[in-house]
C-alpha cells in the first residue's frame, strides 16, 4: 500500500513541475492558466492520496479536495473574465505586451 | 503488485504525459484537449484510489471547463491551429531549470519521510457521501459557504471586468 502512496504523490511531484514549467514559459494568459490549473491538479492527487492512505476515516480531507476544485474553477473564471478585458482593449492576451503592468 | 498499483501507475503516466503535450503541441485546440485528458486521467486515479464522488465530480468539472478553455483558445488567440509556427514561449531555459527544481523538491518530499502505517480500506462510497455530507453541513459549514461565496464574487467580478461600459459609464 506504501508503494500506491508513492505513486500518487510521485504523480502529484510530476504535474507540479510540468505545471511550474508551463506557468513560467507561456507567454499566452490562457496557456499560462493551463500551467497553473496543473500546479492545482497536482495539490488535489496529493490530497486525495493523503486521504486514501493515510487517513480514509477523516471526511475533512474529502473537503478540502471540494475546496481545491472551488479554487480551480474560481481561478479559472477571474482569468477568462481579465483575459476578454484585456482582448477587448488591446487585441490580445500575449503577456509579453502587457508591459504597462510592471508600473 | 496488485491490480490498484497498476491502473494507479497507467492513469498517473498518462495525466503526467498529457500535462507534458499541452506545451509540446503549437495547436492551442490540442493543448486545451490534452489538458482535459490530464484532468480525466486524474479523474481515473480517484476512482482507483476509491474515492468515487471525487473522481465523477473531476471528470463532469474538468469536461465542462475543458470545452469553455477549448471556445477561449478559438477566440482569443492568433493561431489557434499552430499552422504559423508561431512562438509563443519565453525564458524557455530558466523554466525548464524552475520546473526541474520544483519536480526534484517534490520528489524529495515524496520519498524522504516516513509515511507510517497505511490504510488498507476505505469506506464504502455510499458511506464516503454520508460522511462528507454530514462534514459539509457539520464542522466545515462555514468553510462551505465561504467557497460558495467566493465563487458567486468570482462570477460576478469576472462578469464585471468582461463587459463593454457603454458611453454614459466610461465619463
Amino acid at each position: 500500500m506504501i508503494l500506491e502512496l508513492m505513486i500518487a504523490l510521485s504523480v502529484g511531484a510530476g504535474l507540479f513541475g510540468v505545471g511550474l514549467y508551463g506557468a513560467l514559459s507561456q507567454t499566452n494568459l490562457v496557456m499560462i492558466i493551463m500551467g497553473v490549473e496543473l500546479i492545482l491538479a497536482a495539490a488535489l492527487v496529493n490530497v486525495v492520496a493523503f486521504w486514501r492512505y493515510l487517513r480514509p476515516d477523516e471526511p475533512a480531507a474529502q473537503m478540502f479536495a471540494l475546496i481545491i476544485m472551488v479554487v480551480m474553477a474560481v481561478e479559472m473564471a477571474v482569468a477568462f473574465g481579465v483575459a476578454i478585458a484585456r482582448f477587448r482593449s488591446r487585441g490580445s492576451v500575449e503577456m509579453e505586451e502587457a508591459r504597462e503592468l510592471k508600473g | 503488485m496488485t491490480a490498484q498499483m497498476v491502473f494507479l501507475a497507467f492513469f498517473g503516466v498518462a495525466a503526467v504525459w498529457f500535462g507534458i503535450v499541452v506545451f509540446r503541441t503549437r495547436s492551442m485546440v490540442r493543448s486545451a484537449l490534452a489538458l482535459l485528458f490530464s484532468q480525466t486521467a486524474i479523474g481515473v486515479m480517484f476512482l482507483v484510489m476509491q474515492a468515487e464522488f471525487l473522481g465523477v465530480l473531476q471528470i463532469m468539472m474538468m469536461a465542462t471547463e475543458m470545452s469553455v478553455m477549448a471556445i477561449f483558445m478559438v477566440m482569443f488567440m492568433m493561431d489557434p491551429g499552430g499552422m504559423g509556427e508561431m512562438n509563443m514561449t519565453h525564458q524557455k531555459r530558466l523554466s525548464l531549470w524552475v520546473g526541474g527544481i520544483g519536480l526534484l523538491a517534490a520528489l524529495a518530499v515524496v520519498l524522504l519521510p516516513d509515511w507510517g502505517l497505511v490504510a488498507t480500506s476505505v469506506p464504502s462510497a455510499q458511506a464516503q457521501a454520508e460522511d462528507l455530507g454530514r462534514e459539509l453541513l457539520s464542522r466545515s459549514m462555514l468553510i462551505f459557504q465561504s467557497a460558495g461565496l467566493t465563487i458567486l464574487t468570482a462570477m460576478v467580478a469576472a462578469t464585471m471586468v468582461a463587459i463593454v461600459p457603454n458611453a454614459e459609464q466610461r465619463k
